[in-house]
């Protein structure tokens, strides 16, 4: 109950603290408050709701995040092994295809990496997305709008509010592209 | 017919999970297999029952902030305790080396969760063996967590020290915190949206009447603001000295005198 109500309460503070869509791709900061609404794209604002559109519509989840960076100045002798990634299972994850300084023959080389996907079905139903607060699952989706794809979703939760809601992950390697 | 597809469907519906579970039990092992091949050069070590045992959250509320508590089962035979958070970048938590003044008995600090995860705690014994024991746990984006203040208002206090004790001769328990942001790298400034430089403690000494109770080595997994709990053989009386260092070889010394009764 008291989860339900903290829930809630984040949701509404998410929903007031949002900025309004921009018309094109986002290109500032790729970390930071996201809109709750992406036209020509439905919004999944809760866990659930990716669970349920997911299954309903035997939909594609694309995960964007970004491949894992060793920081600088760790100190010597650290061990640094990042693990295999996990993701909502059936993902296929594309590394940073929502960055918006993605260059003209690597955004495309994404959408072709969709069109495969997809077998070129562009009312396939697909779902994007990457962490909470991660304009790259964003921008990723707008991409696919604005390529033509009628079904595209937006789960804004990302992997974080996968994981909280206690569904299970995937490991998994990115798709070249 | 509908009965085979039926039956077709459910064995389908019932081993899937099954399938997946024992293929990430595989990829849990594998991933297990290779740090420990990094972390220790030589003997591997053994899973053994009945000398450590892990205690953490199932289900982490807060991936930043997961408490754990090791529990060994004969404190005489330790030397130091490893604890590894499996599926995070740089997995090794912590390594507490402990002195003639410890007592081992019981270990408790709050960890970073980057993924669903298995945590390794080590015990390394006084002949050299190496015994180990695991623990799944569930928390993810524990790595990535921006902190509760700014971060040059973070620094500021970094350092701060909090000792409190429960003295009983010869069991004598006490919980330490030290105020660091302990910057991983990997968190963004919520001001500046670039991301914060690591910074965080490395290395924290105490000692009891001038007699180790451990050296203790950590890296980013480490929560911020460390909290380590640890017993040691008091005789009621003396002072507790510690010292902490950070990676930007900021260091901090404070000494806690023991009251006669507690406090």
């Amino acid at each position: 109950m008291a989860l339900k109500q903290t829930t809630c309460f984040l949701l509404l503070l998410l929903a007031a603290a949002a900025p309004p869509e921009p018309a094109g791709l986002w290109t500032g900061p790729m970390d930071g408050p996201v809109p709750a609404t992406l036209a020509g794209a439905t919004v999944l604002p809760t866990p659930l709701a990716a669970k349920i559109f997911i299954s309903r519509h035997h939909a594609l989840p694309i995960d964007v995040s970004a491949l894992p960076k060793k920081p600088p100045n760790m100190a010597p002798g650290m061990i640094w092994l990042p693990a295999s990634h996990q993701d909502i299972p059936g993902s296929a994850w594309l590394p940073g295809a929502g960055r918006a300084s993605l260059a003209p023959d690597r955004a495309k080389a994404f959408l072709d990496a969709v069109a495969r996907l997809t077998r070129n079905d562009h009312a396939r139903f697909i779902v994007v997305y990457c962490h909470p607060n991660c304009w790259g699952s964003w921008n990723a989706a707008k991409r696919l709008v604005q390529a033509g794809y009628a079904h595209v979703a937006w789960y804004s939760g990302g992997i974080e509010g996968w994981a909280a809601a206690d569904y299970p992950l995937q490991r998994t390697e990115p798709v070249a592209y | 017919m509908r009965t085979l597809a039926f039956v077709a469907v459910l064995a389908c519906i019932l081993t899937a999970p099954v399938a997946r579970a024992e293929e990430d039990e595989a990829a849990r092992a594998k991933r297990w297999h290779e740090l420990a091949h990094l972390i220790f050069n030589g003997p591997q070590p053994v899973n053994l029952p009945g000398w450590i045992t892990i205690d953490a959250p199932t289900r982490a509320l807060d991936a930043a902030l997961v408490p754990v508590t090791l529990t060994v089962a004969d404190n005489r035979q330790v030397k130091s305790l490893y604890l590894v958070v499996d599926e995070n970048p740089s997995p090794v938590a912590a390594h507490i080396l402990f002195g003639p003044a410890a007592d081992p008995h019981t270990i408790t600090m709050r960890i970073r969760v980057d993924q669903y995860t298995d945590l390794h705690a080590v015990v390394e014994t006084q002949d050299g063996r190496l015994i180990s024991t695991a623990r799944f746990i569930k928390a993810a984006g524990g790595c990535s967590a921006p902190g509760s203040e700014a971060p040059e208002l973070a620094l500021k206090s970094a350092g701060k020290m909090k000792l409190r004790f429960s003295n009983q001769p010869g069991a004598a328990h006490a919980e330490l915190l030290i105020k660091h942001p302990n910057f991983n790298g990997m968190q963004m400034d919520q001001a500046t949206r670039f991301y914060t430089p690591a910074r965080y403690i490395k290395s924290i000494d105490v000692a009891y009447n001038g007699q180790r109770v451990f050296h203790l080595d950590a890296d980013i997994s480490m929560a911020s603001d460390p909290a380590i709990g640890f017993g040691f053989k008091s005789d009621g009386t003396g002072t507790l000295a510690v010292q902490a260092e950070d990676t930007a070889h900021a260091t901090w010394h404070q000494d806690f005198p023991i009251q006669p009764h507690g406090t």
